[in-house]
């Protein structure tokens, strides 16, 4: 049951496939010492996330197997990261209350990708389309609030939210005019905070 | 079932995949997963502060109903 992955070649600039412990600790593109380096980096980038996608498919893929529940993955880039959604049947047990199964999903697969690529991932996770509705409920409240606090002049605090939720909130608000997002607190109670002014 | 599930899961992140190891035990306090790796993957399946641990844990529970636990065997011991 080892893991086999059939990789495209990386043709952008030879990259091999396993990156040396050495490079992978602290590897980012922007700290690349030539500048000469960066436009194959771009290239390697979209590359490493696309390959990011396929581990992650063929692991959660196995998972489904093993577990039978039915589920196709859709895979696709968004900006810098790679997206995995699983989608189909009755997904459920992998969402979790408040998509706390969900999140441990996406840290094992993080894991896994890591495992193969020798380098951290920002992968994110779907199951179910439970991110893209929170998304889209996130969006709507943040709006509101922002226009709550434009209006009355005093800051809310929003609900304890993770990462991904805080980060949803934030950019909302941040296309609204007059008002700006702080984050307060720690994990696990961490809250968006909507202030007046810019 | 449920233990080749986490075994997947298990042998995804480690380098010793070989070495995995999950037996499903049920004891007077219910269903229990142990998992067995090599001493060099400990580490890595129990994560910073047991994170990753965690969230085997949050996943098999998710799959598996609750009450079901799950133990990272220190074979070393």
């Amino acid at each position: 049951m080892t893991q086999q992955i059939e990789f495209p070649a990386t043709d952008a600039d030879g990259a091999s496939a396993e990156a040396s412990p050495a490079e992978t600790s602290e590897a980012s593109p922007a700290e690349t010492s030539d500048a000469e380096a960066s436009p194959p980096a771009a290239e390697r980038g979209e590359a490493l996330l696309v390959r990011e996608g396929d581990i992650a498919a063929d692991y959660l893929e196995r998972l489904l197997d093993v577990l039978d529940y039915d589920g196709d993955i859709d895979l696709d880039v968004e900006g810098d990261r790679a997206v995995v959604a699983v989608v189909g049947g009755s997904l459920r047990g992998l969402i979790g209350p408040n998509g706390a199964t969900l999140d441990a999903l996406q840290e094992l697969t993080r894991l896994a990708v890591t495992q193969q690529t020798g380098l951290r991932t920002r992968l994110m996770l779907d199951v179910g389309g439970f991110r893209a509705k929170r998304r889209t409920e996130l969006s709507e409240l943040a709006l509101r609030t922002a226009t709550e606090v434009r209006e009355g002049g005093t800051a809310q605090t929003l609900a304890p939210m993770n990462p991904f939720e805080r980060k949803v909130v934030h950019d909302a608000i941040s296309a609204v005019d007059g008002v700006h997002t702080e984050s307060e607190g720690d994990e696990p109670n961490r809250c968006v905070v909507v202030l007046p002014g810019e | 079932m449920l233990e080749a599930a986490l075994e997947h899961l298990v042998r995804g992140i480690v380098d010793n995949p070989d070495d995995v190891q999950v037996d499903l035990v049920t004891g007077r306090r219910g269903r229990t997963l142990e998992v067995r790796v090599h001493p060099d993957d400990l580490g890595k399946v129990i994560g910073r502060g047991g994170r990753t641990a965690r969230a085997l844990r949050q996943i098999m529970s998710g799959v598996g109903g609750r009450g079901l636990r799950v133990d990272v065997v220190d074979t070393d011991a």
